[in-house]
């Protein structure tokens, strides 16, 4: 019983920071229909910005206060992350806008190496774990004895757990609300509903895909500094693998809705940790379930939970 | 090339250049070329040690003495010239400009190698009262001689005749493709091994590339090109054997030592491999980010049926059983893989295959059922023997010593040449008509009666099989079995080959992954940047040649908006402009 | 036009018979108990304007969707809802978008098409042996044959995207005939063509006719449809509304109404423009 509540209390983190990334693979599926495989790595990227404050632009005194440090590490991992976003969106994707399918998929895959090796080669020691800083509240919520085991069926949550999960949930709330409500908003759910007729209105396309990469990569960038707060070690190989699951995740929850790409991530966060606890093989083989339930999902639900039928690409 | 065409041929410069300005701007940029070739390169002493082909200044000996990569700027340099004054070279236009991308490539390469290798800028111009402008004169020269080719005018590749005599096609035949086998060797040995004993091979490799690159273009702007694979084409079986004739004698050449030879069997069980993906995305469209896992599902049945010690089933099979068995066992694995695709397209599929690939490498790394050793591989794996012979083994025939590891080298050639023969096979018949339908439009193929999901079921499965023979032998020649070696960053690779060769096509696939499996072999020093540049190349291909290198005649027409007739479309768009003039033209008959 | 006229004087038993085709998609009812019946050699029209579900029972009679209700029959047996199973079982068609394979050349788009008509076994293909060249030689002479037939002999090796309109549209007619069909849907043959080729395209279905194979054509061009066929259906909204003899229909005044109201001329100039409209935006 801990056990669980225990493992549901780290899925519901692991979810808070896949779904932030998982947003940013959504908007831009819905938008133009690309699988931005490099998104992973705008996250990835926005976590050694992070450090990269901490390290080097932070004076000692700021780093000591939290409240100081992390919000202007927030803001440098976001700031690195969107200009990885435009610089890669500007000079790779959009001359392939009407390219066949594959060629922007490839270049996904290449700007997603050339991120990796680049933070590896140029961040120092980036090649292994690095310490990220633990600017927030060092202390942990602990919920003692729940269960029948005692003092071992001690729960504990992280206050930057707690974090993760608040600042996702508002987020994303923000950002749904931004996109129904605003003009921006407007004219991207306009895009991504009919490009053809959205320009007849007046939208320019390119204003509003250019948007749609600069909120994700915020995103993401938020849940790179987050994350290298609440796991205090990040190396270049995070932001593919939570890229991955990301993306299982905006597929889940139905690939194009906001609200499904948040659930679908909590969904994929509790089957990492509980298939790591409790299904055969263990966490060496959490991962190995994330994608069977994303074949699974493909297979015999490809529109995902909140997706429309209709609207799912053939 | 075409890159760096874009480039200039955007350039505000290409659009003041007149047909008038062809003529005196190739002149000077061969004249230059030559020039260029006699000058010193290398100002001083490298820290690395003198610079190759004597281009150092104070190894420098009579300018007359030119060798290695100067000899390649002098002739191209010359044949610049040659083609210049030659009124009547068929195909002048393209001739020229691929003779000026070899000189520019060369000249460039050698110029940021030297600077970056501890030279800088003093090293290429002039240092301590001395000069070495070689190199930035090649690079001037070569643009010149570009920028001259894009003024002219630039005439349709040439066809020539292919009613000869027999014996006549059988000597050009004969003459090419043992010109291809001095190339592929020449090509192999430029520079030597990479490492840091050898610190320049590399930039020789590179500037050999560049080349071989600026011949084979301005032998295509000839025209020889097509006329050579159309003489193969209506000669098929001559050329087959003149091929493998060719191939098998690899091992007498420069690149018949030990190290070569596990080079080239490297190069071939990657080709192989590539061949198979053809199948898969080539032909049938689709996309698979997974593929190398089937490689290593060959791998890993290969080595439990060989009787390592430290596989888990102990049985012992003769190799060709293990290696058949292998492929089976790849292969239906490779349809059970591919069902899920008759629900889902495109991207999603991408997705999909991706997701089985990490599911086998995962599976794999924790040594799952104790079949793939986990981080420990499978090692051991005896060497194949033939009659008592290791194939690692050196061996003699007929008098001529050959280097061990030769016979690997010569299945691997046999085997390649069977799965080239599977692919055209297929390709030309029901089913790979099939798969070419359901590439270019999956609705119309099952309106035609083609039962779209069995076939491609099909393609995955002759995919997976190839890959899992090629798995098998892959083992063996390295005696171990790994899951480091079938990991995700391999299947991209493996597409990339496809990709950067030219889907669809056999040539391509093989010229790919020779491309990508070589280049890592000589740039080791490199190893750092190594997947960086990768990825970029992955970016750069995608933007400006997304055909690849041999494209497939009529795909190419799809990826590069090109037609059949192999003009790009800036080119047939000037022709429909032309058209406009004389005519009110097919358009205006159709509505 | 006689011979029309003789054809429809002698009634077949019919090859394909659609009972009481009904299509509901959510709670909107596209179809509703729609009948069609066509004879062997018969030519069938059906016409009606935009969104009358024309393509919806397309699209049924195609294996594409399940009716909801009812039920599509081919010499009496119940049609697969599986495009392929319904082209194999010897109903073949065209698209209203013409879908070629863009990068096969012309003969190869025949030959694609016969595939179901012919074997091949992996053995055989992997080694080339004579059972291979055989069965290729065969679905050669035969998508030659029909090649001729439709006029593109020599047009034969060139790549499918680089035909004229026309010629894509007489293609894909002689890639659908490819797969030996009893009986051949035509979505639109016409759209987007000058007089004169649709004229050919009237002669060239006769030929069809001719040689056996019944044809439904789905048609915007009333005019095209009246010099054509043996029966015509009109549907609107969903529904069947009159069904006969060109010359029934044409003097049905439900017919007229239901074409905006206004005389046949008229509607005809109107949805002559439309579909040209419509195809030039398709080719843009």
């Amino acid at each position: 019983m801990t056990t669980l509540l225990q493992q549901l209390a780290n899925g519901i983190a692991l979810g808070a920071t896949i779904g932030l990334i998982a947003l940013g693979y959504t908007m831009v599926y819905g938008i133009i229909q690309l699988i931005n495989f490099a998104h992973g790595e705008v996250f990835m990227v926005g976590a050694f910005g992070g450090l990269a404050v901490h390290r080097w632009v932070l004076p000692e005194s700021f780093r000591e206060n939290w409240y100081v440090s992390l919000p202007l590490m927030l803001l440098g991992g976001m700031a690195v992350a969107v200009a990885i976003a435009l610089i890669m969106e500007r000079f790779a994707y959009r001359p392939l806008r009407n390219a066949p399918r594959l060629a922007p998929l490839i270049t996904a895959l290449g700007v997603s190496i050339v991120l990796q090796e680049a933070i590896r080669i140029w961040f120092p020691n980036a090649d292994s774990a690095q310490p990220f800083p633990k600017a927030f509240v060092d202390s942990q919520i602990t919920i003692i004895g729940l269960g029948p085991d005692g003092p071992e069926g001690d729960v504990s949550i992280r206050a930057s757990q707690l974090l993760l999960v608040v600042v996702s949930i508002i987020l994303s709330v923000l950002l749904q609300s931004y996109i129904n409500r605003s003009k921006m908003g407007r004219a991207m759910r306009a895009t991504a509903q009919d490009p053809d007729t959205a320009r007849l209105m007046g939208v320019n396309p390119d204003r509003v895909i250019v948007l749609t990469f600069v909120l994700g990569a915020a995103l993401a960038g938020v849940a790179g500094v987050l994350y290298g707060v609440d796991i205090t070690n990040v190396d270049n190989a995070i932001g593919f693998q939570n890229g991955i699951f990301a993306f299982t995740a905006a597929v889940l929850g139905g690939i194009g809705s906001l609200r499904g790409a948040v659930i679908g991530a909590f969904i994929i966060g509790l089957i990492k940790t509980l298939g790591g606890q409790y299904m055969w093989g263990g966490t060496q083989y959490d991962y190995v379930w994330i994608f069977v339930v994303l074949i699974l999902v493909l297979v015999f639900r490809p529109q995902g939970l909140f997706g429309e039928a209709e609207r799912v690409r053939a | 090339m075409t890159i760096l065409n874009r480039f200039s041929g955007s350039g505000a410069l290409g659009r003041h250049l007149k047909p008038a300005h062809a003529k005196p701007l190739t002149a000077a940029g061969g004249v230059l070329a030559v020039v260029a070739a006699l000058l010193p390169w290398v100002t001083f002493l490298l820290g690395d040690g003198a610079y190759p082909a004597k281009a150092t200044l104070q190894f420098f000996d009579a300018p007359f003495a030119v060798e290695g990569y100067r000899l390649h700027v002098l002739l191209l340099g010359l044949a610049a010239l040659v083609v210049t004054f030659v009124a009547k070279t068929p195909g002048r236009g393209r001739v020229l400009r691929a003779l000026g991308w070899g000189v520019f490539a060369i000249s460039l390469i050698s110029a940021v190698f030297i600077t970056g290798r501890g030279g800088g800028l003093g090293a290429i111009t002039a240092a301590d009262g001395v000069t070495a402008f070689g190199s930035i004169v090649g690079v001037v020269a070569g643009l010149l001689i570009v920028l001259g080719a894009k003024a002219g005018h630039l005439d349709d590749i040439p066809e020539w005749s292919t009613d000869l005599p027999r014996w006549a096609a059988y000597l050009a035949l004969v003459v090419a493709f043992v010109g291809v086998l001095y190339l592929v060797a020449s090509m192999l040995t430029a520079g030597g091994t990479g490492g840091a004993s050898n610190p320049y091979a590399g930039p020789i490799f590179l500037a050999f590339l560049g080349m071989a690159g600026g011949l084979l273009g301005a032998l295509n702007g000839l025209g020889v090109v097509r006329w050579i694979s159309a003489l193969s084409e209506k000669h098929r079986a001559f050329s087959i054997v003149v091929l493998l004739v060719c191939a098998l004698a690899l091992p007498l050449t420069s690149a018949g030592n030990e190290y070569w030879m596990t080079v080239a069997t490297t190069i071939g069980v990657y080709a192989a491999t590539a061949i198979g993906l053809n199948i898969v995305v080539g032909l049938a469209g689709l996309l698979d980010l997974g593929y190398v896992a089937f490689m290593g599902i060959g791998a890993f049945v290969a080595a439990n049926l060989s009787g390592a010690a430290a596989a888990k089933v102990g049985i012992d099979l003769p190799f060709p059983l293990a290696a058949l068995l292998a492929a089976a066992i790849a292969g239906v694995i490779g349809a059970i893989v591919g069902s899920p695709t008759l629900r889902v397209r495109g991207d999603y599929l991408a997705i999909v295959t991706l997701a089985f690939g990490e599911i086998f490498t995962k599976s794999a790394q924790n040594n799952i059922g104790g079949l793939t050793g986990g981080s420990n591989a499978i090692p051991g794996i005896p060497n194949v023997e033939v009659a008592g012979t290791a194939f690692n083994e050196p061996i003699t025939v007929l008098g001529a010593d050959l280097p061990g590891g030769v016979l690997y080298y010569f299945m691997i050639v046999l085997v390649v040449g069977a799965i080239m023969a599977v692919f055209a096979n297929l390709k030309n018949s029901r089913i790979g008509r099939a798969w070419i339908a359901i590439r270019e439009d999956e609705d119309a193929a099952r309106a035609m009666g083609i039962k779209t999901g069995k076939a491609k079921i099909l393609a995955f499965l002759a995919g997976a099989t190839l890959a899992g023979l090629a798995g098998a032998i892959f083992a063996h020649k390295l005696s171990t079995s790994s899951y480091e070696s079938f990991k995700f960053l391999e299947s991209v690779t493996l597409l990339a080959a496809v990709i950067l060769g030219g889907m669809g096509t056999i040539p391509g696939a093989v010229l790919g992954a020779s491309l990508l499996f070589v280049l890592p072999e000589k740039l080791r020093e490199f190893d750092e940047y190594r997947l960086l540049v990768f990825g970029l190349a992955l970016i750069l291909i995608m933007r400006f040649r997304p055909q690849g290198l041999m494209p497939d005649r009529v795909r190419r027409a799809e990826l590069a908006g090109e037609t059949a007739g192999g003009k790009s479309i800036e080119e047939e768009e000037e022709l429909v402009v032309e058209h406009e003039h004389e005519a009110p033209g097919p358009k205006g008959g159709k509505a | 036009m006689s011979i029309t006229d003789n054809m429809a004087a002698a009634p077949a038993p019919p090859v394909l018979q659609a009972q009481g085709v009904t299509m509901v998609f959510g709670g909107l009812t596209a179809l509703n108990n729609v009948s069609l019946s066509l004879g062997k050699g018969e030519i069938v029209g059906l016409i009606g304007p935009n969104g009358a579900g024309k393509t919806t029972f397309f699209n049924c009679l195609t294996g594409l969707y399940l009716p909801s209700r009812g039920r599509v029959l081919l010499d009496g047996s119940q049609l697969a809802a599986d495009p392929s199973k319904v082209t194999i079982a010897g109903v073949a068609r065209t698209f209203q978008n013409i879908r070629l394979f863009p990068n096969m050349t012309v003969l190869e788009n025949v030959m694609v098409g016969r595939h179901s008509r012919m074997r091949q076994d992996p053995i055989s293909t992997l080694l080339r042996l004579p059972a291979f060249h055989r069965g290729e030689r065969a679905a050669r002479e035969r998508s030659r044959e029909l090649l001729e037939f439709v006029g593109l002999t020599r047009a034969e090796h060139e790549v499918a995207r680089n035909l004229p309109y026309g010629d894509q549209r007489r293609l894909e007619i002689a890639r659908a005939l490819a797969t030996d069909p009893k009986v051949l849907l035509l979505d639109e043959p016409t759209a987007g063509m000058n007089p004169q080729e649709t004229e050919a395209t009237r002669q060239l279905i006769f030929a069809i006719r001719d040689t056996g194979v019944s044809v439904v054509v789905i048609e915007h061009d009333i005019k095209f449809i009246f010099g054509l066929c043996d029966k015509v259906s009109v549907l609107v909204q969903g529904e069947l509304l009159v069904e006969g003899t060109p010359e029934v229909v044409r003097a049905d005044p439900r017919v007229v109404e239901a074409y905006l109201g206004k005389p046949p001329e008229e509607v005809e100039a109107d949805v002559r423009a439309a579909s040209t409209e419509h195809d030039t935006r398709g080719e843009a």
